[in-house]
Formats: structure tokens, C-alpha cells, sequence
């Protein structure tokens, strides 16, 4: 039960508390004052009542001395009359003599002798209640004395009905007058109710406010006279000056002399003396108010402040983090006990796991036994020494040979101590790559250099073994020998155009420079060699870019290219396939011409040496291995590149490629020029 | 907490009985249960009276004490009983209904004369004598009166007809300085009462009144006396006088007058309070003929005994 009135008051408004409070307490203190108020009065009717009648008894008594002494019955009767007609409320009076002799009386018909056996005695208290037929009745005794004799006694009766009825109408004064203080007690207590929650409930508004997230609350109200008005201040510099929303009291750097530089609450002592303090300051609730506010304006302030923490953090922690996934290297970070902290996005790639399956776990969890127990030991070496370890690891991947450097450094914390471990590692296996280009380039260009300065030192003697082999041609008739002297001469063209190439190659051979339409190059060569493949089935795609503009080279040599590239396809391909021929203007102005095949591919061991002169998987005697040598040499010398792809990207292959039986992983040649086929620098 | 609960229903509690009132207990009592009532008779005693010149109970404050010390000693059932006026007085002497009569010697002339009243004992007053003066009084401040001739055509007021220092002896006085009742503007009577003079007079009723010699200490607790002058004092007579009526047995009156003459002033202390209250400290033997100056001066003044 008290549980459940305890909730129930709980559940109660503020407002309906106070005004139940108060009106509990008011009618209570009303009734009770009412009551004690009302038997006062009674009390004080009552008594008032009996002292009225103990004064007419006694004066009664005095006035009988006379006539008693003089026994003038008349004059008693006389005396008993007036007094008994005089006022209502005495039902009778009677005199007795010291032998209770009955000397007058007011009764008419008798005397109600029972009068005589009750209230003898004047010295007990008087009166004595009486209940009667005509309801109860004080009953006065009054000794008639003169010096220390007795003479009589007088008795009077007074009815306390009139007396009743006079406390029953006090009692329903008293209580309607205490209805009336109440009620008006309610009202002022609903009134002050109102005043106080209007204001708690101005500040539960806005601290609702402040929870949903609107901090521009004012819970206090606003000033008459703010302090610049009041001390007819004009420091613009100072915060408080035409701030209306906060008290000037609660703000640090006040410029007001009263303030002496302090802040709150170190200053309020002093504010207290300020005029300022003293004309607005208000009760604990608008103190309360005041304070509310100014909460929530720093809150406010706090908030913004963090908030644009909070974005400049985010912003450098996207920016962090778009580096980490970005950056290609691996990057983590363990604490002392090897537990991974982060892993970079290229870390988690490469291993194939996510960020969560690293962090928190070791490398016990991730790699396998062996390499987790080489780390730990490495790690641990790390830790203990402080010294930073670099290394460079390689170990073989279905996708080739691959390469790592790899930076472990310790990390310390603030106080100098180790706290865990960086690992950066970069993939060089480009690099490596690229090195090992690099040489072959080199590797090329001193072949080249030997072979051009070899071809250019056979070229001479070998222009002088064809002049002489076709003079003796001339001069010799005999047919066996003639025919022997056109072996040594076919086998010296071929020697020739052996240096011929050697020379090429090595741009030992002049060029003739003009505007070249890369696409008509292309279409004449591809009419060339249309009709012998297609004899092999060999159908070539050809797909002119639009708006290639013209480039300055050899047409002749470029065309070379041309056909040494479809014969190496056509050769790739054998017999049934497709080989796709398109021209872009690719990015600056470049023009890119790829030639594609459908042909057995190259195997990845090969690509890179693919270009080295008289490199050829044919079988014997069927090339020179010198093709693609000669166009490396040719595109190189019109400033482009030529590489190579094997398989090709789908993008270089034609489109509604029919499957084929023979079809293979196929390659794609692809030459960029630069615009104007400016000469090799 | 339970504790501040019990301490808070316990104060509620105390405070509403505190408003409650205490009931009053009614003895019951029937004033329909009636019979008619007569008195008792009172028992046969000898009736003793002081002339009225004070009211009943200054009479009764004054005798009571010597009226039962008489009771006491003589073993006569003895009442004091009081007549309203000093006509009265003489009357109830004439019907039997005064036995003994302390009254001044105007009076007791006229119960001798009238009612054969005899005189048993003189009291002897408190200045010592057993005479006394009349005395004429007028405002203090009344210039119109310095001398007993300027009383004449005044308003003067007299204690009774029949009073012997208030009327009798200053009217002696008036008429030995040649002023009779005729000379008066008026001349009016206060029922007998010395006090009802003094204060006619201090109230400016009268010009001038008459009264016995003392009776001004009377009203010295009622008015200031200051403001009354005494303008003129009469020569000494008879004082006041017990006298017995023919029909009280002798025997009897003799008991009495033994009882009155062995009082003691100055030795019992009693008897001496006796005598405080009754305003006089002695007694001595009187009998008739003590009174005839007084018999002279009515003639004189030309006042009618019968």
C-alpha cells in the first residue's frame, strides 16, 4: 500500500505535489487550528457564560442583603423577578435562609425540591451542570455574607442552551472562516506552485532540448537592465558587453573594474558588491536558470570545438586510412606480445584475410607454424635489441618470381620503452623486374653495338664476295658451276640481308622520313599477307582507329614492322584462327597499334627475352630469330615502344570471337608511337 | 525514518486531542418534580434594634457582635431585627416587635413618652463621653456660608425628623441664633441617613446640612471630606441610649444591662472588639430623667413628642 502511495506520489507533477502539499498542510493546520480555535472560544463562551452568571448570582446576593436582613419579601421577590425577567436564559433563582429555609423563588406551581439536595455547598466549584427536562443548566450558589456571617444563599439557573447555540454558530464561523483561509491558501499555493514550475519546467524544457541536441536554450529570463546599461559601459571588447543570453558573473575576462580580472567563481564574492549582482541577481531557481544557461552555452562552445576536433580528426583518420588501404606496401603494427595492432589493406589483400581475422591475433593464428616461429624469434630479437631489421625476401608464386624488402623498426613510446613493432614491405618485384630489364636492355644495346660493328665489318667483304661471285657468273658458262656460283650468291644475299637486319637493328642503316598514315601502312601490309593466310584459314580482323593522325617515320620500315608482326602471328597461329589489328590515338597524342592473335601464346619464361635478336622457339632454319629484333629496333628508333602480352587482355581480341578448336592463350603485340614519330633520342 | 513517521502521527495525534474539549458531567435533576414549600416560623427571641441612621448592614456589621455577645452572656435568645426608617423604627417599638431600642435620645423620648420606654444604659462614645454634638457642614468652598446666620434662607438638609444630632440639637442651635424653620429656604430630610447628607451637600444639592458629630469619618473612604467645612457645632447632650420595652420581662432587662455594663474596653480584648464594631467603647447606667435636657430643648425648638 505505502509502496503504491509512493509510486503514486512519484508519478505525481511537481507542480500537483506543491499543491497537494500545501493543501494537505493547510487543511490540516486549518482544521486543527480551526478546532483548537473553536473549543478556545467555546471554552471561552463557556466560561464568559458561567462568569455572567456567577456575576448575576453574586450580585443578586448582594443586593438581597438588605431586604434579607430587613426580611422584606417583597423587595426580595421584587429583586428575584427583575433579575429572572431580565434576561431569558435564567430559568430560576431562589433565596434560602442558614436553616435552607425557602425564602422567594421564581417557580410558579411548587418548587422542584430536587434543587434543594444538589449544590449545598458555595465553596465547591461553581457552577454545577445540571441536566434537566428543560436541557442542561448551570446551576449558580451564592452565599449571602455580611463580615463572616452567613444569611442566606441564592441560587440561579442558567440555561446553557442559548450558550450552545452561540458556540454552534462560532463553530460554524470558525469553520467556514477556515474554509475561506484555505481555499485562498490553495489558490496562492496553486499560484506559487505555478510561479516555481513554470520556471522548472522553463528549465526541463530546455534540458529536453539540450538531450535531443539543441543547445541554444534559454531557460532564464530575460534582464530588465542588462550590465552595460546599468554601469553605462561601452567596452565592446568585453564578453559580457550585449551578451543578454548569459549573467556577466558567470563569465571569465570581464573587463568591468569590479570583476578585478577574476573568473568565476572566484570572483562572484565581488560581484556580490557589484550593482550590477544586485539588481539582477534573483532567487536560487533563477540562479539556477542563469547557471543552466551558461552550461549550456559552454557546452555548446565544448561541443563545437570538439566537433570540429572531431571532423579534423576524421578527416586526418580518412586521410590515414586512404593512404593505408592505398599504399601498396604491407604495413602492421604489433604490441610487445606480437599481437597484430593494424595491417594494411595491401597486407590483408595479399594474404587473402580481413582486417579482423589480423588484428587482435598473432602470427601463430595466420601463418603457418614454420614462418610464424621464424617471425617470433625475428620479432622477438627486434624487441629486445631495438634494432631495426631490413631484408629483402623472395620465394616463387604461380604468377612468377616475387620479391619483398621488408623494414621492421621498433616503436617506442613516450618514455623511451618499447611498445611494439613496425613492419613495412614493399613488393620490388617490379623493381627486380625492371633491373633485370635494365640489363637486358644494356645486354642489347652491347649486342647490338657488337653485331652492327660486326655486320658493318662483313658487310664490305661481303659486298665483295657477291661482286666478284656475280662477275664470274657473267664469265662462267658452265651451267654446274654457274649453278654452284648461284648457290654462293643466293647464300650471300642471304648473308647480306642477315647484315642488313644486324644493321637495322643496330639503326645502323639510313632511313627515309615522311608522313606516314599508319592505317593505310597498315592496310596495304594486311593486303599483302591477307590471301597466303588465308590459305592457312587465317582471318584477319582489321580494325582502323578514326582520327589517327599521321606520323612522321620510314613507311617502308614501319612496314616492315607490320609484316613481321602478322607473319609472327600468322607463325603463333599456324593454321584456323583470328588475328585482330587495331589503331587508337591513345592517350597524348599517341597512336597505339596492337596486333593480336589467336595463336599458342608465349610462354611467360620467353616474354622477356622475346625481343632479344635471334631468339626464336621455330624449329630450325624456318627464322632467323631476328623479326622481332628488327622491329624492336625500328619502333625504337621512331621514339615508341613495342611490348608484349601474353594471354591478351579481352579488350585487344576481337569481338563474336568464334571458339576455334586450335585456339590458344594467344599474345598481343602492342607498339605505341609518339605523335610526329619523333627519332630516338 | 519509521521513527520521524511515529514521532510526526504522534504529534498529529496529540495536537487534534488537543483540540478536542473535555466534557463536562451533568448531575440530573427533575424541575418538574414539585411540591410547595413553606417556611419554618422562626423561634420566639428578644428583639433588638438600632435606630436606622446607617443602612441594614452597617446597623448589622455594627451590633452584631454585641448583640450575641449578649445572647452569650445572658443566655436569652436574642435577635437583631431592622426597621427601614426612624418612623419605623418607633412603630415597630409601639407593636411589640422591638424589645430593646438603641436609638438617640430624640428618639427615646418619644418611645417614652409615646410607648413607656425605659432607659437601661448610655453608651459612652469613642472620644469618651457619653454625650454628643450636632454638627452643621457646607461645601468648603460655599463663600455664602461662614456663620450659623448665614444659613438663613439656604436649602438645608436634615437626617430625619425624628434624628437627634442631624436635626434636633442644630436646630436647637439655629433657633438659639434666631433662626427657626421658617428661615430656610427648604428644608429636607435624607431618610435618616448621616451618609445621604454629607453627600447631598458634597454634591452641591444643599447649601448647607446637618449631622451628628463623627459622621463625616463615615464618608471618609467615600468622598474627600476635605471639601466639606463644619460651620458650626451645637452644644453637648445625652448620648445615644438602650432602652427596654414594658413588655420585656425586667428579670430579663436587667440580665442585659449586667451583660452591657461588664464589658470591658480596656482589659478584654473581645469585649474591646465588640465596642470597635459597634463605633462606641462604653457603657454606663442611665435611667429617664438623664433625658431631660432633651425634653427642654424639643419644647424649645417647639418639635411635637407625641
Amino acid at each position: 500500500m505505502s509502496r503504491y502511495l509512493q509510486k503514486l506520489v512519484h508519478s505525481l507533477r511537481f507542480r500537483t505535489k506543491i499543491t497537494l502539499g500545501v493543501t494537505l498542510m493547510l487543511v490540516f493546520c486549518g482544521l486543527s487550528i480551526g478546532l483548537i480555535l473553536s473549543t478556545m472560544s467555546s471554552k471561552a463562551l463557556l466560561e464568559e457564560g458561567r462568569k455572567r452568571g456567577l456575576a448575576l448570582t453574586s450580585g443578586l446576593a448582594f443586593r438581597l442583603t438588605e431586604p434579607l436582613l430587613a426580611m422584606d419579601f417583597l423587595q426580595m421577590k421584587n429583586l428575584i423577578d427583575n433579575v429572572h425577567d431580565q434576561y431569558d436564559d435564567v430559568l430560576y433563582i431562589f433565596l434560602t435562609d442558614t436553616r435552607t429555609n425557602i425564602l422567594s423563588h421564581t417557580f410558579s406551581g411548587g418548587f422542584p425540591v430536587d434543587l434543594l439536595r444538589i449544590n449545598p455547598d458555595s465553596r465547591q466549584p461553581q457552577p454545577l451542570l445540571l441536566t434537566t427536562e428543560r436541557g442542561l443548566v448551570y446551576d449558580f450558589n451564592a452565599r449571602i455574607v455580611l463580615g463572616e456571617k452567613t444569611l442566606g444563599v441564592v441560587r440561579l439557573g442558567l440555561s446553557r442552551s442559548d450558550m450552545d447555540a452561540q458556540i454552534h454558530q462560532q463553530r460554524i464561523i470558525s469553520l467556514l472562516s477556515t474554509l475561506g483561509v484555505v481555499s485562498l491558501g490553495v489558490m496562492l499555493a496553486l499560484w506559487f506552485a505555478r510561479t516555481v514550475t513554470l520556471r522548472l519546467n522553463r528549465l526541463r524544457e530546455s534540458a529536453e532540448e539540450i538531450v535531443k541536441g539543441n543547445l541554444d536554450v534559454q531557460a532564464g529570463s530575460s534582464l530588465e537592465k542588462n550590465c552595460w546599461e546599468i554601469m553605462a559601459c561601452d567596452k565592446r571588447g568585453c564578453p559580457a558587453f550585449h551578451d543578454a543570453r548569459r549573467r556577466c558573473w558567470y563569465l571569465a575576462g570581464t573587463l568591468c573594474p569590479n570583476c578585478q580580472g577574476k573568473e568565476y567563481p572566484l570572483k562572484i564574492e565581488s560581484c556580490r558588491q557589484c550593482p550590477v549582482f544586485r539588481y539582477n541577481f534573483g532567487d536560487e531557481l533563477q540562479d539556477l536558470a542563469e547557471a543552466f544557461d551558461v552550461m549550456a552555452v559552454t557546452i555548446k562552445n565544448h561541443i563545437e570545438e570538439l566537433t570540429e576536433r572531431e571532423g579534423t580528426i576524421a578527416r586526418q583518420q580518412g586521410l590515414l586510412k586512404t593512404i593505408m588501404n592505398v599504399t601498396p606496401d604491407f604495413i602492421t603494427l604489433q604490441d610487445k606480445e606480437l599481437t597484430y595492432r593494424f595491417a594494411s589493406k595491401a597486407f590483408c589483400d595479399y594474404f587473402h584475410l580481413d582486417e579482423e581475422a589480423v588484428v587482435g591475433r598473432t602470427d601463430f593464428d595466420i601463418f603457418s607454424e614454420r614462418q610464424a616461429d621464424l617471425n617470433f624469434h625475428e620479432d622477438k630479437q627486434i624487441l629486445l635489441t631495438g634494432q631495426p631489421l631490413a631484408k629483402e625476401i623472395t620465394f616463387k608464386r604461380p604468377e612468377g618470381q616475387k620479391w619483398f624488402h621488408i623494414v621492421k623498426v621498433p616503436v617506442h613510446d613516450r618514455d623511451g620503452s618499447i611498445m611494439g613493432l613496425l613492419l613495412s614491405a614493399r613488393d620490388i618485384s617490379m623493381l627486380k623486374k625492371f633491373q633485370e630489364q635494365l640489363i637486358q636492355s644494356q645486354k642489347m644495346e652491347d649486342l647490338g653495338r657488337l653485331a652492327g660493328g660486326v655486320a658493318h665489318e662483313i658487310n664490305t667483304p661481303l659486298g665483295i664476295i657477291l661482286g666478284y661471285t656475280q662477275l664470274l657468273m657473267d664469265d662462267i658458262t658452265d651451267d654446274e658451276l654457274l649453278e654452284n656460283l648461284k648457290i654462293v650468291e643466293k647464300q650471300a644475299k642471304v648473308c647480306r640481308k642477315i647484315v642488313a637486319d644486324l644493321l637495322g637493328f643496330s639503326r645502323h642503316s639510313p632511313s627515309a622520313r615522311a608522313a606516314v598514315d599508319i592505317n593505310d601502312s597498315l592496310r596495304d601490309v594486311i593486303q599483302l599477307v591477307e590471301h597466303a593466310f588465308f590459305l592457312h584459314r587465317i582471318r584477319i580482323v582489321y580494325q582502323p582507329g578514326e582520327t589517327i593522325s599521321p606520323l612522321i617515320g620510314d613507311r617502308e620500315r614501319l612496314k616492315q614492322v607490320w609484316l613481321n608482326l602478322l607473319n609472327n602471328a600468322a607463325d603463333a597461329i599456324g593454321q584456323d584462327g583470328v588475328i585482330s589489328v587495331r589503331t587508337r590515338q591513345a592517350s597524348h597524342g599517341r597512336i597505339e597499334v596492337s596486333v593480336a592473335d589467336t595463336g599458342g601464346g608465349v610462354a611467360a619464361d620467353h616474354l622477356p627475352k622475346i625481343f632479344d635478336p635471334f631468339f626464336t622457339t621455330k624449329p630450325v632454319g624456318q627464322g632467323t630469330g631476328l623479326g622481332l629484333s628488327v622491329s624492336f629496333g625500328i619502333i625504337k628508333e621512331h621514339g615508341g615502344t613495342i611490348s608484349v602480352l601474353s594471354p591478351p587482355p579481352a579488350q585487344y581480341l576481337p569481338e563474336n570471337l568464334a571458339p576455334s578448336g586450335h585456339a590458344g592463350p594467344g599474345t598481343v603485340f602492342i607498339v605505341e608511337l609518339p605523335p610526329g614519330g619523333r627519332a630516338e633520342q | 525514518m519509521p521513527h520521524r513517521s511515529f514521532f510526526l502521527g504522534l504529534f498529529l495525534l496529540l495536537l487534534l486531542l488537543a483540540s478536542c474539549k473535555g466534557g463536562e458531567e451533568a448531575v440530573p435533576v427533575s424541575l418538574d418534580k414539585r411540591q410547595e414549600i413553606t417556611a419554618r416560623p422562626q423561634l420566639p427571641a428578644i428583639t433588638y434594634a438600632y435606630l436606622p441612621q446607617y443602612s441594614h448592614t452597617e446597623s448589622f456589621q455594627r451590633h452584631q457582635g454585641l448583640v450575641e455577645y449578649l445572647a452569650e452572656e445572658t443566655g436569652l435568645p436574642i435577635r437583631q431585627v431592622f426597621p427601614d426608617t426612624f418612623a419605623h423604627h418607633i412603630s415597630m417599638f409601639g407593636q411589640g416587635k422591638i424589645d430593646i431600642s438603641f436609638s438617640n435620645p430624640f428618639v427615646y423620648v418619644k418611645l417614652a413618652s409615646r410607648f413607656g420606654a425605659k432607659a437601661m444604659a448610655r453608651i459612652v462614645e469613642e472620644d469618651g463621653r457619653a454625650e454628643f454634638r450636632g454638627q452643621i457642614i457646607a461645601r468648603r468652598d460655599n463663600e455664602a456660608i461662614r456663620s450659623v446666620e448665614d444659613c438663613r434662607g439656604k436649602s438645608w438638609v436634615a437626617v430625619d425628623p425624628s434624628s437627634a444630632g442631624g436635626y434636633l440639637f442644630p436646630l436647637g442651635h439655629f433657633v438659639d441664633h434666631g433662626l427657626t424653620l421658617r428661615d430656610f429656604k427648604e428644608v429636607v430630610f435624607a431618610g435618616g441617613r448621616q451618609e445621604n447628607v454629607v453627600l447631598g451637600v458634597y454634591a452641591g444639592l444643599h447649601d448647607l446640612g446637618t449631622i451628628r458629630e463623627g459622621s463625616l469619618q463615615v464618608v471618609a473612604n467615600k468622598i474627600d471630606i476635605d471639601q466639606i467645612k463644619v460651620v458650626a457645632t451645637s452644644r453637648s447632650y445625652p448620648g445615644w441610649v438602650y432602652a427596654y420595652s414594658p413588655r420585656l420581662p425586667q428579670e430579663a432587662a436587667d440580665k442585659i444591662r449586667d451583660a452591657m455594663l461588664k464589658l470591658d474596653y480596656g482589659h478584654n480584648p473581645r469585649h474591646r472588639a465588640i465596642f470597635d464594631a459597634a463605633r462606641f467603647i462604653g457603657f454606663v447606667p442611665s435611667d429617664d430623667r438623664d433625658f431631660d435636657p432633651i425634653r427642654e430643648l424639643n419644647t424649645k425648638v417647639g418639635l411635637e413628642l407625641e
